[in-house]
Order: structure tokens, then C-alpha cells, then sequence
């Protein structure tokens, strides 16, 4: 058969009717891509040879490595079904979990699905998926059953047990959209019945126990090879068949109407050969059903006859009596080549691209009968109702249901953006030469080669430069255009689109809809065109404009140039790519609302960190993480607070893609990708009443925490210092200038919400807090703050001082007023709290009451920063791990600034800061009093900061401290076969299941649980690998939960070195996670370089 | 006759020798090797599994113990472990490669960190990952780490030669000066060369400027503002580094 030309496509193009656009369905390695090949096989494109061995559709060298689709990608076949033309748009889409994302961009272009099931393997779960899109997006189906020649090669089943086989496939299938619909049934009564007025009193309540199941109509709903919507293929030989295929032929034969054999063909009858009648019940008589005895017998027979027995006799008895034409080549390598032989055989006898593609065209819908509900269910998200848009929107909705080329109103809807490499652009590709230009070669090749011969003749070779010359003016003039866009880019992005309405123009000027876009915020605004229309279009960021530079045709690995699209088809838009990220609604009304949001199944779970392998190709990796953002619409990719760049996939097999795209396509650097950083919090608890082994505790936890705290002491050895029982530190400067006494205790749980929540608020807060002390009026006018962020304030400050006094009213009594800083950053959940009743400090919050009085108290004013910067510095970086503290609050219960020490210099003598040596020779130089007095209180200063820091991380370091680690919360949906192994998964990476609930009207449960982030690592995977991808979580971060154990503790009773062994490292959670914090920023981390003395490698290294 | 000959010498594997020379003698342990650091900080306890035996040699290879006397001449006391501890606290040994790679690599960390924690890309004021940092340090710069010299000053070292080959910078320091009276203008123009980018300044009765610095300089600038207002003036540190700590989405 000859390829379609491109003329023809676009003719068809004209007419919805003539249009169906599908997609094939399946779980991975059902045979999607190799069904897809036999239906382009029957166009011509590719050879029928090599159909089902090619996998046209993977066209990328990792797919056809693996072996398995990544990505959806579409094709327009051309198919005659009995005088009548069709164009038929195949999108073929992957099937392996992690992709399921591009089947919903396949699923919303399309009318109808061609579900594919091995009949080896039956339903899996990724089937049960597909159908689940495909009735969410409401398309209508058609079942292949595949493979079926496993059945007779591997299984050896007879006709009989084949039959028996292929029933029970074919209950699963149904029994699956059987459960979607009886879910979406009971849903809607369930709907329906909330919203029911009570009866009125007195009035006897009949409840209607029926859940409205049965009301309902389903018996379109399932697959029925007598409905026509099944078919029975093998697409590696290359066969399929529909049971009408067999019914016509047989009808002849045995003089049955074809409507009988129809419906009986599949099923339990059998034909009574005397009476020739068509009897039901032939499993209870022990009879071959029809279905045994007219099809599958002879199919067996087939492949007994040239693939098992390899009889060559009877294989052209057969071949003879099906009346084909087998070529010799393929009857002489039968002997050694069984397969290609069936092969031809069967692909003559019942072409499968025929049985489908018929299927396809009657079966499935056009584009312009596309039904109501399901272009509502399009125009509007499930939580909003149809009738809630605005009147113009649901005009629109008749643009939709008429499908009219010629309609004013052009619709296109943008599921996704395709990278494509430059040099497979049409434009840019070279394309076979029309005729005439043909012609024009052989001219201009006869010409020279006359003149060649004149030359000859002539002896002068005179001539000879002008032809040349003529030629490479051609060929230079191909070649330019090519090269300049090449040199542009290397990657073009092309939209994967659907038109609904209207006809898509090249030049065309359309509105590009983001899937945010409102449109009754634009249609309120009642502007006519113009400006003013402008300007709404520039203030809302979901709207833009943009002009259609080039439409393609999509061919799968190809694309051919089209310059318009009427409704209905598929095709690629370009020239969109700084106006569209994934995906968006083109419409040429303001009017239209975006599209529904696509169905996503699997949300982005697997993060890891990328980056360069040079640090100098930095760049390179930011710009190829935005191509990729907009490439996959699944991939999420992101900058965090350290800096890393992560990028989110969907499942292993998704991210090496994503990395292999990245590395060898759009950034085109070495990259490296690793686990992403986990951070952790630091924070201090109540002391505990008892310890790990549940006995109270007296004095045992105290000298340990002594003892560390003392080691430490020496290590940082400052002057005086000594703790008083309450856990307060006192520390004083080195010249003794200044004391802090400093208490660390844990902030009440709600007062940390509150903190965290409002951390922009106090941002602003500590910026302001500045201020304070210079020019109070100025700043209102100054920062402009406006009196709303005031009200916030305030209302923050009345929510902590409830949460404070909800917490215990003697014990923080007063404490708003007198919270001194927030921290770290200014914004963090810690305080710092002034109890020192000397020090009469302006209130944080005095930017919001103007009104407080401002009496500056000389040098304890001064030096305020400086303690405020040592508690920043200490919140910042806690001692565990160096990781920032959370929910501690310092309070300052004695802060004395004696009078500077007269001039002791001996006591700076002493100090080894360079720094503070310039001073000592500054003041030498220049004895003027005043100057030594105010280097003094810079000094003073300095000294401050170290020594508020170090007063914050002793006092800490005095209560017993603890990790936070960031904790996920995690969704598992999982069946109740699974249960046990999501159960175990999570016991092992330290998940807590905090509930589990059965889901309405199916198996499945749905279990929520925490899991720290640290654990995260690889946990989807393996989840789905333990459960075999019947359980699929989704982690969000939720919050931070404190680590329960000691980092510090070592077991110290007999009984508790019994119970742990002597180093209680195997159950201490928190240490792992401290020391492995530790190891990887060059901490000092408590551990031997060798654990046992004489177990060591002794040998040396040339030995 | 003992003759020192390669058959009957018997060579000591697994052993690390700790020397110390005290009242002209001297005195070796046998300890166990990549042990004697561990105990010296404090991670290894039991100090069986630190010494192969608890006598004091006067040469190890040999087999030649110290006499008694001399330890006491030497240290004071006879006690062979007592004497073993100080030799382990105070004498020389060579450290064994493990021991010296496990310093230099936690030190190679150390400054990686903090070469991450002062540094940001200045482009995009965001900082670089430690990771990246430790790469940058072999490929880039090769740079090989000194244990003895603290990590502060060769993570400035670092960043200085890192600077030359790629795009990163400290993370400026935002500060905010308040400077009143007509010595405001003065030291502006003094402090001008220092400072990195102005963000607010408000001249009134007095000079109140926020600006962004390098790290390095504020010490200078600090004193500046002191000398030069003669105390009146005030610099206070509003932010310690200025980076983009939000996360963001593509």
C-alpha cells in the first residue's frame, strides 16, 4: 500500500466525521507500541515485514534500548472502511507507572482509547488505571485481547481451555470498569442524597437501600465481542479479529443469518449439526461452542500445522483453502523460519490493522459527537458545577458539541510541549524532490553533460566554469536556511494540541489561556476590544497573546508542515514556547475557561539533588532544568534553601530519563545526581521523668549531661563561667566587663505555630525594629507601612500572648512584652527573652504603638545588637550538628555592663585578636579620652556577640537536647492484599501509621502515615517494588517532630548495657542521624578510625 | 648470640611506636596503630585496646625494656600503665595514614562548609552546595589542605582562588549605619570604596544608611565609624549574610 500523501490527510482534515483521534492503552509490555506498528504497517510507512520488530513510535535510542515507551507521541493513519475514508490520529502512550502522566496528556486529546490486555498475564495494575483515565476523561473504549498466540506456543492450551481463558480475561476487563461505574453511581446518589431535605415530621422515613445501582443502565458500559468492541489479535503475528469477521463468513457456509452468529458466536453455543440450530448450553452438554469450533480450532490448526509441526504440506493446504497469496520467499524460508512464515500467512488471512481500524471507525466516536457531559466535565474542574461559569463561557459550550471548522470561535487546548531536536523540523530536513524539480536535475544534468561532450568535441574548456557554478548557487541556497536555525536553537518546543472549534491558521493570533486563568475576572470587566482590553490582558498573568508561527503534522518519528488544522485534529503548534509552560488553552475568545486540569495519577515523589560536575557550567544546568520543566509536565524542579537543585520524578525509570534528557539534550554538561540534603532542627525538651527503660530518673541524666557539657567547657576554655541548678549559664566577657546569665526552655508547641506561620510578619518586625531607636517618625512615612500590616501585627502579638498564657500563665507571665528578638534570621521559631528587670528595653513591638515612650539607657542600649546578634548566630547553628535550632527560648536572667575597666591594658595584653592589638596601639597613639571610650564599647561589642553566642549554646547544651528531624506525610493507596508489605516498608524506615481507612466501594485502603524525610530516600521505590506496584505513595512535607531519643546517651546501669549493648548505637535514631550530619560537614564526630585493635589489616600495600 | 639478620629478625606488623625522650633517656610504648589518636581524642576509652603491652621499652624493635630506675628518675612513679599514659599523652608518634587521611579529609569537609555557608553565586544570591564546593576544590583549584592551619582562614584562602575560576562571591553582610551630625557626609565619602551597594539612605539630622559590604571589610569600616564620629556613630549588623533562602519553583 503507498503512503498517504500529505494532500490526501489534509482533505480529510476538512471533515470531523471523517476524523477519529484514539489512543492506545495498556499496561507496559501489553503491546501498545507493537499494535501501533501494525496499524502504520497498513498505511505503508513502515514495512509489514518489520511491524511489530521496529517500534516506530520509540523514537528515542533509551526506548528502544529498554524496550519499554516513555512518552506519548502521535500519528495520523489513513483508512478506507468500505467506500468511506477515515482519518485515524494513533497516540500511542507508555505504560510503565512512572509515565502516567503522559497518558493523561494522550487521554485528553483524544475520543476513544484502545485498551490493549495480554491475555497471558490478564488485568495488572496498570490496566486498572488506564480504564479509570479513560472513564474520568470519559472516552469510549475498544478491548484487544493480545497475544493470543502465547496461548497456543507457550501455554499449549487447546481451543477449549483458550476459550475458557480468554472468558475469564474478558470478566476481569469488565469487572474492572463494572467497579469504576458502580463508584461513580454510588458517589452521585451518595451526592444526591446528603442533599436531601429531611422528611417532614411525622412522616414515615423509607430508606431506599438499592444505592441506585440498579436503576441505572450499564449494558453499553462493558466489552462484548458480540457489541463489536473486542478484538482478538496477536500483534507480533500480525492477526486480529473481530467475531463479525468470522459471523459473515460462516453465514454463508452454514446458512445462519449473520445477526445470530453475531451474538452467538461468542458465548455458551454450540450448534446442533443435525437440526442446524444454534443451542445454548453447550459447556453443560459437554459441546464445543461456536467460538471453539469456527475460530479458534482453525487458528490452532494454523499454527500447528506451519509453526509446531512445521508441516510443509499442510500449510499449503491451508493456505490454498484461505485462498491467499503467499510470496515464495516467505513459503521457502518456512522450514527455518516458521514465525515469518505464519506471520504472512495470518496477516493475509485476518489482517489485524483491519480489524481494529474498523472497529475503531465504527465504534469509537468522531470528533463532532463529542457529548455534552463530556465538555463540561472539560470546561470545569469537578468541585465547580457547569452552570457556575459565566454565561458567555457556556456558550461555548455549543462551539465544542458542533465541531465546526468554520466556526468563528477557534478552541485549541495544549496538553503538553514536545522538545524536538532542530534538525528533525520539516523545515529543516531534507524532503524528496517534487517532480518537476526532478526534471529541472535531469536538465540541467543533460545539459552538462552535453556541454561535457561538446567540450570534448571542441577541445575547449572555456565553458566549463559557468556550470558548475549554476549548481553550487542551488545547493548553497538549500543549505543556508537549515544552518541559521540551527544555529538558534537545538531544541524546539511544539505543542501537543487538540482543536476543538474553529480552524487553526498559521499567523493566526489567539489568546493563550493558563490553567489558572479565570475567565469571568476579564468578562466582568465588560471592556470592549482595544486598549483597554490590552491593559487587562497585561494585568493578569494567566492571559497572554500570542501568534501561531507553524503547524505540523504529527507522523511519529516525523512532522510534515501544515498551514491550517480545522477542528477535530491532532496536530503540533509552534512558535509557543515562551508563552506556554506545559500546557494551556488557545482560544480566540476571552471567554473560553481553561481547560479542566489534567488527571494526574502519579504525582512527582523521587527527588534528587542535581548539579554540575563543574562548578563553572552552573548556568548551563539551570537553563536545562527550565527546558526540562517545560518539556515533561510531570517533573517538577526546584531551587532550595541550600541551594540544591532538585528535581522531582515521578519513578526511577522517569528520572533516569529525565537526567539522560538533561545531560545529553538540554544542558549538555556532565551532571551529578545524589540525595538530596536532609536538614534537621535542633531543639531542647522538659527533662524526661523516666528514662529509656521506663524507670523514673534522679540523678543519672543530669551527670551525663554534665559530663558533656564540662568536656566541652574545657575545650572552649573562656573565663569564669559556672551553672546554677535551674540549667542557667553565666558567662562573662574576657575582661570581665559583662555578665550574661542565660536559661534555655523549650517554647510552648502552639507559640511555635504561631512563629513559623508568621515568619514574613516578623521578618518585617526585626527589619522595623531598627528603626525604633532613631527616628520614630519617620519611619511610617519612610517604609510606608501600611495600617493593615500594623492590625497583623498586633493581632499577632494578642494570638502569642494566648498561646503563651493557654501554655501556663505564672510561667510566662508577661512574656510577649518582653520577647527581646526573634531567631534565626530574625524570623525563626526561637526567642530571646529579656527577665533582666534592670534593662527597661523598648517593647518589639513598638512600631505598632507609636505611643511607648523611648528612653535611651546608654551603654546597655549600645550593645543590644550585640546580643541580639549572638543569639542569631547561636540559633543559627546549634551545637548538635551545626543545623538551626527550633522552639528554644533563651531567657536573659541577669545582664551587668560594669563601668570599663580603667584602661587595663594588661588584661588586653593578653587577648591574641589581632584586631584588638591595632586598638591597644590606636590608643597608644591617640590618648584622647573619648575615642578610648568608645573603641572600648566596640570592643565591648565584639565581645558581646561571642559571649551571648556561647552563653545561648551552653545554656542549651545545659537541657537535654534533641534532634527534629522534617517529617513527610505520607498517602498510601494500597489493596488489602498489599496491606502487610506497605506495613512493613514503612516499619522499617521508621514510619508511624496514623490511620487507615476503606475506600468506598472498592478494596483498596487508604493509609496516611509520617516518615521522616531523612528515610525518604528510595522509599517510593521500594514500596512499589515490595507491593509490585500495587501501593503508590505520595510524600508532602508536613512538619517537624522531635527525634525521641538522647543523642547523648549511653547506657550506663547493668541493666541498661544488657539491654543495649555498650554502646546503644544500633537503636539510637538520633545519634545515626547527628553523626551522619557531623561526617558530612567535617564535624568532630565521636568515633574510632578502627573499631577493634587486633582486627586490623596489617599488611602493607605492596605486600 | 642474637645478630641482628634478616632470618631471625622478626618484624613488628600492627604496631605503632609513641617515643619520649625525658631526662636524656628514652622511652617507646608498643601501641596498637590507628589507635593512639582516637585515644588522645578522647573516643577510645579502654586503653587495653590501645597498647599491645603495658611495658615501657627503651627500644621496641629490639625488645629492650626500660629499667626501673629510670622511670622513676624520668616520671616519678613505677607503675608501668601510669607511665604509659603519659607517654600517650605526651610523646611522639608517627601518625599512621588512616589516622592522617581521616584529619585531612575531615578538615578537607570542614572547610568546604564553611567555604558554602560565606559564599553565594552572585547572580542568582543563592548559595552553592557543599558538595559542589568539595569539587570545585579538586577540579578547579586543586587544592591540597594543610592540617595544621585553621579551616577558617583556608576557606578564605580557598574562596580568594576559587574566585579567579568561577562565578561566587561572599555573601555580602548588610549593615546599617547611623551617623549623626555633619560628620554624616565625611564619613560617607570615606566609607564609599568599602561598601558594595547602597539600599536606603536618609539624610536628615543625621546619616542613616543600609548597604551591603563584603564580610571582609567590616572590621575596617567598623573602626572607621568609630574613629572618625568619635563614638557618636553606630554601625549595626542587620543581616550576616544576604541570600535567597526561599525555595522556588520552576
Amino acid at each position: 500500500m503507498k503512503a498517504t500523501s500529505i494532500e490526501k490527510v489534509k482533505e480529510l482534515q476538512q471533515d470531523a466525521s471523517n476524523i477519529r483521534n484514539i489512543c492506545i492503552l495498556a499496561h507496559v509490555d501489553h503491546g501498545k507500541t507493537t499494535l501501533a506498528d501494525a496499524l502504520i504497517a497498513s498505511n505503508g510507512i513502515i514495512s509489514k515485514r518489520m511491524a511489530g520488530k521496529l517500534r516506530y513510535m520509540d523514537s528515542r535510542d533509551d526506548e528502544q534500548l529498554r524496550g519499554i515507551t516513555m512518552k506519548s507521541s502521535a500519528i495520523s493513519l489513513h483508512y478506507l472502511l468500505e467506500t468511506k475514508e477515515y482519518l485515524v490520529n494513533l497516540i500511542d502512550s507508555p505504560g510503565h507507572v512512572d509515565f502516567g502522566s503522559e497518558v493523561c496528556t494522550a487521554v485528553r486529546l483524544c475520543d476513544g482509547a484502545i485498551v490493549v490486555v495480554d491475555v497471558v498475564e490478564g488485568v495488572c495494575p496498570q490496566t486498572h488505571a488506564v480504564l479509570r483515565q479513560a472513564w474520568l476523561e470519559k472516552l469510549s473504549p475498544i478491548l484487544v485481547l493480545n497475544k493470543i498466540d502465547r496461548l497456543i506456543t507457550e501455554l499449549k492450551f487447546t481451543p477449549d481451555e483458550a476459550h475458557l481463558h480468554l472468558q475469564q480475561v474478558l470478566e476481569q476487563v469488565n469487572a474492572v470498569t463494572g467497579s469504576l461505574y458502580s463508584a461513580e453511581v454510588l458517589e452521585k446518589t451518595g451526592q444526591t442524597e446528603s442533599s436531601q431535605v429531611e422528611p417532614v415530621d411525622g412522616e414515615e422515613v423509607v430508606y431506599d437501600w438499592s444505592s441506585g445501582l440498579a436503576d441505572t443502565d450499564d449494558s453499553k458500559l462493558y466489552f462484548s465481542p458480540s457489541h463489536g468492541n473486542v478484538v482478538f489479535a496477536s500483534a507480533v503475528d500480525g492477526w486480529g479479529f473481530k467475531i463479525q469477521h468470522f459471523s459473515r463468513i460462516f453465514s454463508k457456509k452454514l446458512g445462519i443469518r449473520e445477526k445470530i452468529l453475531t451474538r452467538t458466536l461468542w458465548g455458551d453455543y454450540y450448534v446442533n449439526t443435525k437440526t442446524k440450530k444454534i443451542m445454548k448450553g453447550a459447556q453443560a452438554k459437554g459441546k464445543k461452542t461456536l467460538f471453539v469450533q469456527f475460530i479458534l480450532e482453525n487458528l490452532w490448526a494454523i499454527y500447528d500445522a506451519v509453526f509446531i509441526k512445521r508441516d510443509k504440506e499442510r500449510s499449503e493446504k491451508i493456505t490454498k483453502s484461505l485462498n491467499l497469496n503467499i510470496s515464495a520467499r516467505d513459503v521457502r524460508v518456512g522450514k527455518s523460519e516458521p514465525r515469518a512464515y505464519l506471520q504472512s500467512i495470518c496477516s493475509q488471512w485476518l489482517p489485524l490493522a483491519d480489524a481494529v481500524l474498523s472497529s475503531v471507525c465504527q465504534y469509537l466516536p468522531s470528533p463532532s459527537e463529542i457529548n455534552g457531559d463530556r465538555v463540561e466535565g472539560l470546561m470545569c474542574a469537578a468541585t465547580k458545577s457547569f452552570s457556575a461559569l459565566h454565561q458567555e463561557s457556556r456558550a461555548l459550550k455549543q462551539d465544542f458539541l458542533s465541531c465546526d471548522p468554520t466556526s468563528s470561535t477557534t478552541i485549541v487546548l495544549v496538553s503538553k510541549m514536545v522538545a524536538v531536536e532542530a534538525k528533525l523540523m520539516p523545515q529543516n530536513k531534507p524532503r524528496p524532490l517534487t517532480i518537476e524539480e526532478i526534471m529541472k536535475r535531469r536538465e540541467i544534468a543533460r545539459q552538462r553533460h552535453a556541454e561535457r561532450q561538446e567540450d570534448k568535441e571542441n577541445g575547449n574548456s572555456s565553458t566549463e566554469n559557468s556550470t558548475p557554478q549554476i549548481l553550487d548557487e542551488n545547493e548553497t541556497s538549500a543549505e543556508e536556511l537549515p544552518k541559521n536555525e540551527q544555529n538558534e536553537k537545538n531544541e524546539q518546543f511544539i505543542a501537543f494540541a487538540r482543536v476543538f472549534s474553529g480552524t487553526l491558521k498559521v499567523g493566526q493570533t489567539l489568546f493563550v489561556l493558563g490553567p489558572k486563568y479565570d475567565p469571568t475576572s476579564i468578562l466582568d470587566l465588560n471592556v470592549s476590544a482595544g486598549t483597554e482590553l490590552e491593559e487587562a490582558i497585561e494585568s493578569n498573568p494567566h492571559v497572554s497573546q500570542t501568534s501561531v508561527t507553524s503547524i505540523y503534522l504529527w507522523m511519529g518519528r516525523e512532522l510534515e508542515s501544515l498551514e491550517e488544522a480545522p477542528a477535530g485534529c491532532i496536530v503540533g503548534i509552534g512558535g509557543l514556547e515562551d508563552v506556554v509552560l506545559n500546557s494551556a488553552t488557545l482560544c480566540s475568545s476571552m471567554a473560553c475557561p481553561p481547560f479542566n486540569a489534567l488527571t494526574v495519577d502519579v504525582a512527582p515523589i523521587i527527588r534528587v539533588a542535581v548539579e554540575p560536575y563543574l562548578l563553572s557550567e552552573m548556568n548551563n544546568l539551570v537553563d536545562g532544568l527550565k527546558l526540562l520543566n517545560q518539556a515533561d509536565p510531570c517533573v517538577q524542579v526546584m531551587v532550595q534553601e541550600t541551594g540544591e537543585h532538585v528535581v522531582i520524578a515521578a519513578g526511577e525509570v522517569h528520572l533516569q530519563r529525565c537526567l539522560d534528557d538533561l545531560k545529553n539534550r538540554f544542558s549538555k554538561i556532565e551532571i551529578k545526581a545524589s540525595a538530596p540534603i536532609v536538614p534537621f532542627r535542633e531543639t531542647v525538651i522538659k527533662r524526661p521523668k523516666v528514662d529509656v527503660l521506663n524507670e523514673l530518673i534522679e540523678t543519672q541524666d543530669k551527670n551525663i549531661m554534665q559530663k558533656w557539657s564540662k568536656e566541652k567547657e574545657e575545650k572552649t576554655a573562656l573565663s569564669k563561667n559556672g551553672k546554677s541548678k535551674n540549667g542557667s549559664v553565666v558567662i562573662e566577657t574576657p575582661n570581665k566587663q559583662s555578665t550574661l546569665v542565660v536559661r534555655a526552655v523549650p517554647l510552648p508547641t502552639d507559640v511555635v505555630k504561631i512563629l513559623e506561620e508568621q515568619s514574613d510578619l516578623l521578618k518585617l518586625l526585626s527589619s522595623m525594629e531598627g528603626f525604633i531607636k532613631n527616628i520614630i517618625e519617620t519611619i511610617h512615612s519612610q517604609l510606608k507601612i501600611k495600617q493593615e500590616t500594623l492590625e497583623q501585627i498586633k493581632q499577632l502579638k494578642s494570638s502569642l500572648e494566648a498561646a503563651f498564657s493557654s501554655a501556663g500563665r505564672r510561667k510566662w507571665s508577661n512574656a510577649v512584652d518582653r520577647i527581646w528578638s526573634f531567631g534565626p534570621r530574625g524570623n525563626g521559631p526561637n526567642i530571646l527573652l529579656n527577665n533582666e528587670d534592670d534593662y527597661n528595653r523598648p517593647s518589639i513591638w513598638t512600631c505598632a504603638y507609636v505611643d511607648d515612650d523611648l528612653q535611651n539607657i546608654g551603654m546597655y542600649r549600645e550593645c543590644d545588637q550585640s546580643i541580639v546578634s549572638g543569639f542569631q548566630l547561636a540559633t543559627l547553628s546549634g551545637p548538635l550538628c551545626e543545623e538551626p535550632m527550633h522552639g528554644v527560648c533563651f531567657v536573659v536572667e541577669e545582664w551587668k555592663i560594669s563601668a570599663p575597666p580603667a584602661a587595663s591594658t594588661e588584661g588586653q595584653k593578653e587577648q591574641e585578636d589581632r584586631s584588638e592589638d591595632k586598638v591597644v596601639t590606636f590608643k597608644e597613639d591617640e590618648p584622647a579620652t573619648p575615642v578610648q571610650n568608645y573603641s572600648q564599647v566596640g570592643l565591648l561589642s565584639g565581645r558581646l556577640i561571642s559571649a551571648s553566642k556561647e552563653a545561648c549554646r551552653r545554656s542549651f547544651q545545659a537541657q537535654p537536647q534533641r534532634l527534629m528531624a522534617a517529617m513527610y506525610t505520607c498517602n498510601v493507596q494500597a489493596t488489602a492484599e498489599v496491606l502487610g508489605k506497605v506495613y512493613a516498608v514503612l516499619g522499617r524506615r521508621e514510619g508511624r501509621v496514623l490511620s487507615e481507612d476503606l475506600r468506598d466501594g472498592t478494596n483498596s485502603f487508604d493509609i496516611h502515615a509520617t516518615l521522616p524525610v531523612a528515610e525518604s530516600f528510595g522509599f517510593a521505590e521500594e514500596i512499589r517494588k515490595r507491593t509490585s506496584g500495587l501501593a503508590s505513595p505520595q510524600l508532602v512535607f508536613s512538619h517537624w517532630e522531635v527525634v525521641n531519643s538522647d543523642p547523648f546517651w549511653v547506657p550506663t546501669t547493668e541493666e541498661e548495657i544488657q539491654h543495649y549493648g555498650e554502646k546503644a548505637d544500633f537503636e539510637n535514631q538520633a545519634i545515626k542521624y547527628m553523626n551522619s550530619v557531623r561526617r558530612r560537614k567535617g564535624l568532630f564526630v565521636e568515633e574510632k578510625t578502627v573499631e577493634h585493635a587486633e582486627k586490623q589489616r596489617t599488611l602493607s600495600k605492596n605486600k | 648470640m642474637s645478630i641482628f639478620t634478616p632470618t631471625n629478625q622478626v618484624r613488628l606488623t600492627n604496631v605503632a611506636i609513641v617515643r619520649m625522650k625525658k631526662c636524656g633517656k628514652r622511652f617507646e610504648i608498643a601501641c596498637y596503630k590507628n589507635k593512639v589518636m582516637s585515644w588522645r581524642n578522647n573516643t577510645e576509652k579502654d586503653i587495653d585496646e590501645v597498647l599491645q603491652t603495658h611495658n615501657v621499652f627503651t627500644n621496641v624493635s629490639k625488645g629492650q625494656t626500660a629499667k626501673n630506675q629510670d622511670l622513676i628518675k624520668a616520671f616519678g612513679v613505677d607503675n608501668q600503665t601510669e607511665v604509659c599514659r603519659q607517654i600517650l599523652a605526651k610523646g611522639e608518634l608517627q601518625v599512621s595514614e588512616k589516622e592522617r587521611s581521616d584529619h585531612l579529609e575531615a578538615k578537607y569537609r570542614d572547610i568546604a562548609t564553611l567555604v558554602a555557608d560565606m559564599c553565594v553565586n552572585p547572580d542568582t544570591k543563592r548559595p552553592y552546595t557543599m558538595t559542589v564546593i568539595e569539587r570545585a576544590m579538586k577540579e578547579d583549584i586543586h587544592y591540597s589542605v594543610n592540617p595544621t592551619r585553621s579551616a577558617k582562614q583556608q576557606a578564605l584562602q580557598v574562596i580568594k582562588m576559587l574566585k579567579e575560576k568561577i562565578n561566587i562571591n561572599r555573601a555580602e553582610m548588610r549593615l546599617r549605619f547611623f551617623i549623626p551630625g555633619k560628620e554624616g557626609k565625611r564619613i560617607r565619602d570615606k566609607l564609599r570604596p568599602m561598601i558594595k551597594r547602597v539600599e536606603t539612605e536618609e539624610f536628615t539630622s543625621a546619616l542613616e544608611m543600609v548597604c551591603l559590604v563584603d564580610p571582609g571589610s567590616y572590621r575596617a569600616i567598623f573602626d572607621l565609624v568609630s574613629k572618625e564620629s568619635r563614638g557618636k556613630g553606630r554601625v549595626e549588623v542587620m543581616d550576616l549574610k544576604d541570600v535567597e533562602e526561599t525555595e522556588e519553583m520552576f
